[in-house]
């Protein structure tokens, strides 16, 4: 296996009973990325983050997480590979002081020394009791523990969930700041797909079990054309068949269309070519309105 | 967070920003740059884009790489930027306004100078 390649997943399936939650999934997560992993509830992300940890075990597909097998090797595993699922959660009774005692005794790479300097970047003491902090500071906190594992990749499950924009910030800061060296990867499931766009250097999107897209952020904006036009024009420029229209910015009066590939010239005369925006490609190729873009 | 605009690559918007901030002597002129992962983290931005805008900055000699060290802000840096905004102020921004005032009939004696002298 290729060294450079931290996941290698093909044809990964898995099936809860008769329902398929994952069919026919191939990717790779090369060395120093940050991977936004992108789908509707119930599109399989959790299940895919399960089964790179060893969690879920997959009917059909072959895989290899940092060269092991998840399900043999699970143990040999999580020494470099961390994951704070979706549900994870600190025991209220518990000061941070004794979760740092407890991981230095649970995790051989793990660094109490670390813990504590990622947390005097938050407003967290080491002395407080979980049931005392907030939500945004459960989440710092549980961060700063995960972080000062030295791992090289890290799988969070929707992070930022519930949290305010500042504590969203905060964590994605102490995230690029703290641990993200060029070497280690994450894979990061949100969705708040706007806000963590330019941090990411690769996408996968899944929808209804399938991959969809696949694909790096620079390749996207060169195969992607986002057509930026007069509303006037739109019937034209719908008769080109992109893969979705849209209105560019909340009130603005100016129209867009998105196509998979460049469009024809008298097209492209139409308007200006704009970035792609990955919320906007996303709806396009999962094709459920229900998105809600005024969360953002 | 921070919002980018879609005409432009990011890395050129951030470039952009870093460049106005350096014209207010943040950081000034001989300083160390912020580290790559403490722009990216502080902008919320994947570290390779924060090398891109850095690069596009050291080719305009605006910062130079110290070895071991990292980037330090060139000294002169202000008075180049200052230079290249003056004349992309007057070749093309100026002509712009000039047009907008004639049309709307607006006289040098009723723009308040004042504050420039």
């Amino acid at each position: 296996m290729d060294p450079n390649l931290l996941v290698e997943a093909r044809s990964l399936g898995v099936s809860y009973g008769a329902k398929r939650a994952l069919d026919g999934v191939s990717f790779t997560i090369p060395r120093g990325r940050v991977v936004g992993l992108l789908g509707h509830n119930g599109a399989g992300k959790t299940t895919l983050m399960k089964a790179l940890v060893g969690l879920v075990k997959p009917a059909q597909g072959d895989f290899a997480v940092l060269g092991l097998d998840p399900l043999r090797d699970r143990v040999a595993l999580l020494e470099q590979a961390c994951y704070i699922p979706d549900v994870a959660i600190l025991p209220r009774w518990a000061r941070v002081n004794d979760l740092i005692g407890l991981m230095s005794g649970l995790h051989p790479r793990f660094s109490a020394e670390r813990a504590r300097a990622l947390l005097r970047r938050t407003s967290v003491d080491p002395a407080d009791k979980v049931k005392t902090l907030s939500k945004g500071m459960v989440v710092q906190a549980h961060l700063a523990l995960v972080a000062a594992i030295d791992a090289r990749l890290m799988i969070l499950d929707e992070p930022t969930l519930g949290l305010d924009v500042l504590s969203r910030k905060a964590f994605y800061e102490m995230l690029i700041d703290e641990w993200c060296d060029g070497e280690r990867s994450v894979l990061v499931s949100t969705h708040q797909v706007e806000e963590i766009e330019t941090l990411l250097s690769d996408v996968l999107m899944l929808n209804e079990g399938r991959l969809v897209l696949s694909i790096g952020l620079e390749d996207m904006d060169r195969r992607f054309y986002a057509l930026a036009h007069d509303p006037a024009v739109a019937e034209q420029v719908a008769a080109a068949h992109p893969l979705l229209r849209y209105r560019v910015g909340p009130g603005s009066a100016r129209a867009a269309a998105l196509f998979d590939g460049s469009p024809p010239a008298s097209v492209q005369a139409l308007g200006q070519r704009v970035r792609p925006s990955l919320v906007d490609l996303f709806i396009a190729l999962t094709r459920r309105p229900e998105l809600d873009r005024t969360q953002f | 967070m921070q919002t980018w605009d879609d005409r432009q690559p990011i890395y050129q918007q951030l470039a952009d920003l870093l460049a106005a901030q350096l014209l207010d002597g943040d950081p000034p002129e001989g300083a160390a740059m912020p580290s790559v992962r403490a722009l990216a983290g502080r902008h919320v931005l994947n570290p390779l884009t924060v090398n891109r805008a850095l690069q596009a900055l050291g080719e305009a000699s605006l910062l130079e790489s110290r070895r071991g060290l990292g980037l330090y802000v060139v000294p002169g840096a202000r008075d180049k930027l200052k230079a290249s905004e003056r004349e992309r102020f007057l070749d093309t921004e100026w002509p712009r306004l000039r047009d907008r005032l004639k049309r709307l009939g607006i006289g040098p004696e009723q723009l308040r100078w004042e504050e420039l002298t």
